[in-house]
């Protein structure tokens, strides 16, 4: 049990600054997960906290304790490595056992938890073999056990699923959440799949270029991203985005385009243009009667993705994709004419790339 | 088919025939000597069966050879490997890597020295006069020390010697090895609470087993060729406190009395010795790996 706090954390390598002035805190029993494109720091952030990356900047505490200057062994933290990180030379049980031997634990102890552990993730007919000789679902698992037997204040993942296959990714993925569900340890978990941010998270720390883009729940950050960047990088298929032209201050609706954007909902302050962005799942076939919020083109492209069909089609210079049901997908080359409905609509900054909500105008 | 299978064969041959009488002719012309009473001052000589051997167990100047030899074998062998991984891991663990190539580069200067070069470079190190390495030995006991006229400290000596040379190569070698492990069972170990020795000694040296075996091995062989180094430093004295197997052969054949035979009849021995010690030993550290 453990709560971590960063203060203006920085890491800096010669004079990169990889992550500068992180600033979090991370409750107990939470299920942090850090996502972001690869190369923005999520490694060197959980690197820091485990201790195996010098702090630069800032300061890191864990339950109140500063431990910027502590070994990685006096921290109480376990970590599961993205290549699983075995001992080669020692049996599955020396693996999960060499923690708990270094902590001077009696043997009799360090028998009960490793069966334990082992049992928890089905590893109880492998404690005598190579950690060598183990898929890569079972290394991982190992892994895991070895990580939980030393009963720490905080696990730190990093990308553990990413080298397995997706059905084995997809199972294992459901045994951390239950695992955590089981012992609430605070985690924090590295990852650039969104699904896997998505399902395990209580927050999610979005993070670009070593800072914080975006903290909030799987649903605020799906439902309101604070910017152009999370839109884009949050949900599969990704948002489609439209440089809108403002008709003056009073009009706030495109000719071009025709959007209408709700200047109750956004604060357009003025501006003559804007980034409009609307999920490909939000957009529907229009009714003949239908006007407002019309986007219309012909389809050039259909993947078909199981109940669904995605079509993708020009409109205002952009390429759309939307999201239908694969029985009701139109044929390529086909004229289709697709409206949402107003709240599905989000709009961004075109220079900062912020997001315009007005924040007191959150939907639940 | 037929002919394909049988083209390494016809073409491998030659060379192995080759290979073949240029390794057993000599060994069985030492056999056949050892079996005779051959003799530098006599040309006749006869068959006199395996009296050569019988009259060794009786030489002790011969047991001290073999003793000293063993203990030259042991000695070398664990000191070399005793400096060399505690050195690589020093290195590894303290030097930045440009500081640590450098180094590197320094340690294998010795082991290109001619080793009849870098035994007397040390013989006159050691000289109790004007030694180097005696220096402070002789400021704090205020007399000169000869350590290579001292029975008890010759071999050591010597072997310090043999160390600077393969030692220090071998640490090179161990800490080239230690850069090439992956990182991440390191850091695992970091955060399961292991302190840097124990990350060596549980993680690291076990995953270099097999290349520390060989080198082991690979030191086993060359400590038994150390005739130069010991003849230049010592001649096997002082009296016969350094003298090896092939020092005391060397010298019953070609330098004392001539008794070609007798000696022929050690080396025999020693081969015989060493192709049994090797075999054993190469047998135990396999199955020993596989447990
Ligand atoms: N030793 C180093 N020296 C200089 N820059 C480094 C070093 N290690 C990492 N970086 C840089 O720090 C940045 C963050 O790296 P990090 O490994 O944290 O990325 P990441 O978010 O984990 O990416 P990925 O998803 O690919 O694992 C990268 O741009 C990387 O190039
Ligand atoms: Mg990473």
């Amino acid at each position: 049990m453990a709560e971590l706090s960063f203060r203006n954390i920085a890491k800096r390598y010669g004079d990169i600054d990889v992550v500068a002035d992180f600033n979090l805190r991370v409750e107990d029993r939470e299920f942090i997960v850090f996502l972001g494109p690869s190369g923005c720091g999520k490694s060197t952030i959980l690197r820091m906290i485990a201790g195996l990356e010098e702090i630069s900047g800032g300061e890191l505490a864990i339950n109140g304790k500063v431990v910027n200057d502590l070994a990685p062994r006096e921290r109480n933290v376990a970590m599961v490595f993205q290549n699983y990180a075995l001992y080669p030379h020692m049996s599955v049980y020396g693996n999960i056992a060499f923690g708990l031997k270094r902590m001077k634990i009696g043997r009799e102890e360090i028998d009960k938890r490793v069966r334990s552990a082992a049992k928890t993730l089905g590893l109880e007919g492998l404690l005598d073999r190579r950690s060598t000789a183990l898929s890569g679902g079972q290394q991982q698992r190992v892994a895991i056990a070895r990580a939980i037997v030393k009963t720490p204040g905080v696990f730190l993942f990093d990308e553990p699923l990413s080298n397995l296959d997706a059905k084995l990714r997809n199972h294992m993925r459901v045994e951390i959440a239950r695992l955590h569900q089981q012992l609430k340890t605070t985690t924090v978990y590295v990852t650039h799949d969104q699904l896997e941010a998505m399902t395990l998270a209580d927050r999610i720390v979005l993070l670009r270029n070593g800072a914080i883009e975006q903290v909030g729940s799987p649903r605020e950050i799906f439902e309101r991203p604070n910017s152009q960047f999370v839109a884009s990088f949050i949900g599969t298929p990704a948002m489609n985005f439209f440089e809108v032209d403002l008709a003056g201050a009073s009009a706030p609706c495109s000719k071009k385009a025709r959007l209408a954007i709700d200047p109750a909902r956004f604060d357009l302050d003025g501006r003559s243009k804007v980034v409009v962005g609307i999920r490909p799942a939000h957009l529907r076939p229009a009714r003949q009667d239908e006007t407002a919020n019309i986007i219309e083109g012909v389809v050039d492209l259909i993947e078909f993705l199981g109940n669904d069909a995605l079509i993708t089609f020009k409109y205002a210079g952009e390429e759309v994709g939307a999201l239908v049901p694969a029985q009701m997908s139109p044929r390529v080359g086909d004229q289709v004419r697709m409206t949402f409905s107003d709240d599905n609509l989000h709009a961004f900054d075109i220079e900062t790339g912020r997001s315009l909500a007005k924040r007191s105008q959150g939907r639940p | 088919m037929k002919i394909r299978t049988k083209l390494p064969i016809v073409f491998t041959a030659p060379t192995m025939a080759a290979l073949a009488v240029l390794a057993f002719v000599p060994t069985i012309d030492a056999i056949n000597i050892a079996l005779q009473n051959r003799d530098l001052s006599n040309p006749d000589s006869l068959y006199v069966g395996f009296a050569n051997f019988r009259a060794l167990i009786d030489d002790p100047r011969f047991l001290n050879s073999v003793s000293v030899s063993v203990a030259w074998e042991i000695l070398t062998v664990a000191a070399t490997m005793l400096v060399a991984v505690p050195l690589a891991i020093l290195l590894f663990e303290t030097t930045p890597p440009a500081v640590r190539n450098g180094l590197c580069v320094l340690f294998i200067v010795p082991a290109l020295l001619p080793r009849v070069s870098a035994a007397f470079v040390w013989r006159f190190a050691f000289h109790p006069l004007f030694g180097l390495a005696v220096y402070p030995l002789r400021l704090i006991t205020g007399q000169p020390i000869d350590l290579l006229a001292n029975p008890h400290t010759a071999m050591f000596t010597v072997a310090i010697v043999d160390v600077w040379q393969w030692g220090l190569l071998f640490a090179v070698i161990v800490v080239k090895l230690l850069e090439t492990l992956p990182r991440q069972p390191f850091e695992a170990a970091k955060l399961d609470h292991a302190r840097t020795w124990e990350i060596y000694a549980y993680i690291a040296i076990p995953m270099l087993q097999a290349p520390l075996i060989s080198l082991v091995f690979v030191k086993m062989v060359e400590s038994l060729r150390a005739f130069d180094l010991i003849y230049v430093m010592t001649r096997g004295g002082p009296g016969i406190a350094t003298e090896t197997l092939d020092m005391y052969a060397f010298s019953q054949g070609f330098i004392e009395s001539g008794r070609i035979s007798y000696a022929s009849s050690m080396a025999v021995l020693m081969m015989a010795a060493t192709t049994i010690a090797f075999t054993v030993l190469w047998r135990w550290a396999r199955r020993w790996r596989e447990t």
